[in-house]
Formats: C-alpha cells, structure tokens, sequence
C-alpha cells in the first residue's frame, strides 16, 4: 500500500468522523436554533410536533404497562413452591388449603366459548350471506342497522335478559322435554338435573352476543368480492345460492376467518353476561345442564376479597394473564388472515 | 296487483322446474330464516327490558317517571337511581376528557406526521392489540396499576381513568381512518398558501374529518357506558353522589353496576328497578350509536 493511499484512508476516517461529530451537534443543536429562529406560527408549528408524540405512543404505553403489571402481579404464585406454571392444568382451585389450580376456568372457558362458535357461526355466516347476496335492497340497511345495534347494547343487559328468562326456559321447559323424550333422553349431553344456571345458558347468551359481531364481518367481507367474480360464475349458469356458496365464499375467505378469530376473541373475554348465568360452580361439565365457572367470573367474583392474600390474589392476575396472552394471540390471528387476504386476492 | 300474483306463479313455476332450481329457492328461503333468527334477540331482549322497566321509566307512580332519576335510592333501596345515572354521566364525561383528546392527538401523530414504516404499524398494532382485551382484563389493571400502585384508591378517578384506556382504540382507529379519507389536494392547497403543518392539520384536516372522528368518539361513547367490569374494582359503588376526588367519598355507582347489584339481589321489587334502568341505560346506548350512523355511515367499524 502506498504512502498516498494510507493517508488518504486516514484522511476519510478523521473526515467522517469529523462529519459524523458534526451531523450529530446538527441533529440536536439545529431544530434548537431552528424553533428560537422562528416567528410564532413556526414555533406553535414545531413545539406541536414534539407535543403529539406523546399521546401517539399511548397505546403503546398502555399496553406494556398492562402486560408489565399482569407478569409482575402474577410472579409470586408462578415461582412459588404451591404454584409454579402448573397450575394451568391442576385442576382443584380451593385458597383455603392453598391450591390454586386454574384448570376448571380454562376448560369451562374453552367449552363455553366452544358451544357459542358452534352456535353463532354457521347461523352468522348464514345471515351474513342473505344480508349481502340475496336481501332486498329495502330490507338490508334496516337489517344491518339492527345487527350494529345489537353490537351495542351493554353486556349486562344480555345477562338480564339470560337470566330472567333463559334461564328459567332452561329448566323449566327444555331440560324437561329433553331429558323425558325418549328418542333425546339417553344422550349423555342432556343428562343431570339442573337449575337452569348452566354451561348451555352460557353458550347460548354467548353466541346471541356474537352474532352481530359476525354478522357485520362477514357482510363486509362479501361485499367487497368483485361482482365480476358473481357474473362469471352466473354467466357459466350457475344458480344464484351456487355463486355464492362456492364462489363467493370462497374469495371471502380470509375475511370470514377473521371475523371467526375476533368472535373468538369477544367469547372468551365476555365477563357479565356468562358470570351471571353459568352457576359459578367450581366443577368440569361434563353435560351441557351441568353449571361450570369460567376465567373472567372468578377474576370478577374473588378479587375483592383476595386482594389481601397474596398468593390467592397472584393466581387470579395469572388467570388475567393467561385471558391476555389468549386475546393477543386472536388479534395477531386475525391480523394474519388480513395480510393472507391482502396477498391472494388484493382485498379483504 | 294481478301481474304481481302472476309473477309470483312464473316463480314458482320456474323454481319447481328442476332440482337445482328448487335448491337454489330451498337455500334463499333457508337463509331468510336464518337472518330472521339473527335479529330475533334484540327485539327479545327489547320487549322484555321494556315490558317490565316501561313502568319505571315513563310511569307517574312515586319514584317512576322523572322521580326515577332525581331521587336517590335511600332506605331499602326504594327510590330512584340518581347515584347511579349522575355516576355514569360523571365518569363518562371524565373518561372522554381524558380519552378522546389522547387518541385524537396520537391519531392526527402518525396519520399526518409519520410516513408509513414503523412507527405506524407499532401504533396501529398495539390499539388493535388494545381493542381485543377483556374489558375484566383491564378492570384488573385499573386495580393494581391505579388503585393498588399510584394509590389513587378507588373511585371516580380510577374508574374514569380505566374507561379512558378502553376508548383509546376504538377513538384512535376511526379518527385516523377519517383522516385518511381527507383528499391530499385540502392540505396541499392549505400549505401553498403559506400556512404551517400544525395550523393546516387543526384548521383544515380535522375539519374536513370531523364528521368520522364524532361517530367515533361516540361509538367509543356508547360502548364504555354500558361496561360492568372495569369498574367493579375501580369505582365501587355508592348511594349518594361521589362527594369528593380521592378516599371513599369518590366511590361512584354506575348503571351497569347498579342492574347488576339489583339483579343479584332477593329483594322482589328491586327486579323491576334493574329493568327500569336497564331500559334507560339501553335507550342511552342506542341513541348514540343512532346518532352516530346518522352523523357518518362512512365510517365503517374497523373491528380489527
């Protein structure tokens, strides 16, 4: 290497470092010089751009702080000797000798929220496909007005109605009739006497509350499918209910898996309505009659009295965690059907 | 009136004709029932609400009709539910005067300051984020964060403080959406006279979006008034009017709360008060949501 070259290489070196010195004071001393140098209009306009970043990350803020809290709450009964991260599959919950087992919530959870899918998906779905393919043009906005309605009626009020009169249906006229039907009263499903408070209740009030949600979605989802799309196959002499099972659906896809993801996510997190009409009763059902508890209804029933013990009240942030961690994962589901949809087909 | 029963027979004609086409006619009818079935619940929910609580609402007995919300419930818990309606009309107004400017200043942020890259996707996720956790999940926060750790005790502020996080997402999402939807010719031509990023994006941009960002807020509105869970631990409850910011003198009582502890209660006539106010509560809650249709229909509900 000639003495040129290394000089030069030394030269560049003290050079960008000399730049980089540079850039550095003009990154922080020049806005500063910039906001002084300006009029008033200016100075509102730069001080406002400083002023918005605070509430933009808000969100951000407010979630780590949540995520943050629920780990820190929930670490005494994750490290302790009586808990640790096998509490989500032992299954006997009693504070009182120290046991705090949360799989009866997970699986009264689970099957709740499956009887409420199994209900609200094929009825929504169905709805979805009249109100967007088939309603008269009269009908539709009137329709989708009372399903966004529906949407906002309060959850306490679902839980009113579920428990004045669901819940005496129940037990009064459809436990009966099934259980004393010969050709229904030997499945194992219906069996057990009950007082209406059950995990079919639950299910039930469950599924009414997630109709609108996917109702809406899927609406929007087939609405956006080209109409080309349903020309062409009409056009091949398809009849209309045969566009649009196989067509339309089909490039609706991802938007139906995404509204299917986010009722998920509402069944689970449901609080009132499902705490006032499951029973509460520390057990696993194993008959749709039989009362169950579930994850939000212990946290709602037994924080105002565990907050003073320790390791009751650490068990019960575990159970909020476990609740989190469960609706993250719905969200970046959902997320992901979108970007699927955004990929294969352009829309959504 | 004869074409029509005419048209009616060729129909039905033609839907007989071959299997496929009385399937076709089998699926429309099938599904008809089925939307029928969808919104059969709220007029269910509607008329049982209504049936009993009616009475309490627009009756002209003692303690019914404007009584209902003027007196307080006092002994026995026979009177009305002023607590509870000052209380939820209180932290309402309190949980918008934090939350909707927060979410509107972050929405404005990165739709108007921000290029797409990731900044915007952290935000944009994490409200999504936001919108998906149960609302008991953010009742066990409000407690050990406010209540519990900054030891704000319960009451109004910790109540209020909750609801404001729950109306972040739903504000943030549909105001950012409404700014999106502001033609970029508005803030050009605002910039080429002269004026500054800041008095173009108040003066111009908002504008422009307003009718999107107050569906919004409503809808925020409307969807935090009738939570029951965030404020169990947050809020308490209370007979009277909360009296005072901090100690047991802030206790709030809320509607939603008040149906629950009415319901849940042996007491026999205490059933036809949880209906009264739940029937006022959901008279409130669709107004707004009707008002909100009505200002934008544009605004779709982002739900994800």
């Amino acid at each position: 290497m000639s003495k040129e070259e290394i000089q030069a290489i030394d030269h560049s070196e003290s050079e960008s470092e000399v730049s980089f010195i540079h850039r550095l004071k003009n990154r922080i001393v020049d806005p500063f010089d910039d906001f002084l140098n300006a009029d008033r209009s200016g100075k509102t306009d730069k001080a406002g751009k400083v002023f918005l970043l605070v509430p933009a990350f808000a969100s951000t803020l407010i979630i780590i702080l949540i995520l943050a809290f629920l780990l820190f709450e929930s670490t005494p009964i994750l490290t302790s000797p009586v808990g640790g991260p096998g509490i989500i599959v032992n299954p006997t919950w009693d504070p009182n000798r120290n046991l705090y087992g949360i799989a009866i919530f997970v699986v009264g959870s689970l099957l709740c929220t499956t009887i409420a899918i199994g209900i609200a998906v094929p009825v929504g779905i169905g709805g979805a496909i009249f109100l967007s393919e088939f309603c008269p043009m009269r009908l539709r906005q009137p329709i989708k007005m009372i399903t966004e309605m529906m949407a906002a009626i309060p959850s306490i009020v679902y839980g009113l109605w579920a428990y004045i009169v669901l819940v005496p249906y129940i037990k009064n006229v459809l436990a009966p009739s099934l259980q004393n039907n010969p050709l229904t009263g030997w499945i194992p499903l219906f069996q057990g006497d009950t007082n209406g408070l059950s995990l079919l209740a639950g299910g039930v009030i469950l599924a009414i509350m997630l109709l609108p949600t996917v109702v809406t979605i899927t609406t929007d989802a087939l609405q956006t499918v080209p109409t080309s799309l349903r020309e062409a196959s009409l056009a091949l002499g398809a009849t209309q209910s045969e566009t649009a099972r196989k067509i339309v659906i089909s490039a609706a896809l991802p938007g139906v898996g995404a509204a299917i993801v986010l009722a998920l996510g509402r069944a689970v997190g449901e609080t009132m309505a499902v705490l006032m009409v499951t029973g509460n009763s520390l057990q696993i059902p194993y008959t749709l009659f039989d009362p169950t508890y579930v994850m939000t209804s212990i946290i709602t029933n037994q924080l105002g009295y565990a907050f003073v013990f320790p390791l009751w009240r650490s068990a019960l942030f575990a159970v909020g965690l476990v609740l989190m961690i469960m609706s993250v994962c719905f969200t970046l589901t959902a997320k992901l059907f979108i970007r699927w949809g955004m990929k294969t087909r352009g829309y959504i | 009136m004869s074409s029509r029963v005419g048209a009616l027979f060729v129909y039905f004609r033609t839907v007989t004709q071959s299997r496929r086409h009385f399937f076709d006619f089998l699926f429309k009818f099938l599904l008809a029932i089925v939307i029928l079935i969808v919104i059969s619940p709220f007029f269910l929910v509607l008329i049982q609400v209504a049936s009993i609580g009616f009475q309490q609402v627009f009756g002209s007995g003692p303690g019914q009709g404007l009584e209902f919300f003027t007196t307080f419930p006092g002994v026995g818990l026979a009177g009305g539910v002023r607590n509870a309606f000052v209380g939820t009309v209180e932290l309402v107004v309190l949980a918008g005067g934090v939350g909707i400017p927060l979410s509107v200043f972050g929405a404005v942020y990165i739709t108007e300051y921000t290029q797409a890259g990731w900044t915007r996707a952290i935000v944009e996720f994490t409200s999504d984020v936001l919108a998906g956790i149960p609302s008991i999940v953010f009742g066990a926060f409000g407690f050990a964060f406010l209540v519990d750790f900054l030891h704000l005790g319960m009451g109004i502020i910790a109540g209020s403080l909750t609801l404001a996080f729950m109306m972040i997402p739903t504000v943030l999402r549909t105001t950012q959406e409404a700014l999106r939807a502001v033609p970029m010719s508005l803030r050009e031509a605002s910039l080429a006279l002269g004026a500054t990023k800041w008095s173009t994006t108040w003066n111009v941009t908002l504008r422009a979006a307003f009718p999107g960002l107050i569906t919004g807020v409503l809808l925020a509105i409307g969807r935090v008034m009738g939570e029951t869970a965030p404020l169990i631990f947050t809020a308490g409850n209370n007979l009277s009017v909360p009296t005072s910011l901090t100690g047991s003198g802030s206790w709030v009582a809320s509607m939603p709360y008040t149906i629950w502890a009415y319901i849940s209660d042996p007491r026999e006539y205490l059933q036809a008060k949880a209906h009264g106010t739940a029937l006022a509560l959901m008279i409130m809650v669709l107004t707004i949501d009707v008002v909100a249709n009505l200002v934008s229909r544009k605004v779709t509900r982002r739900l994800v």
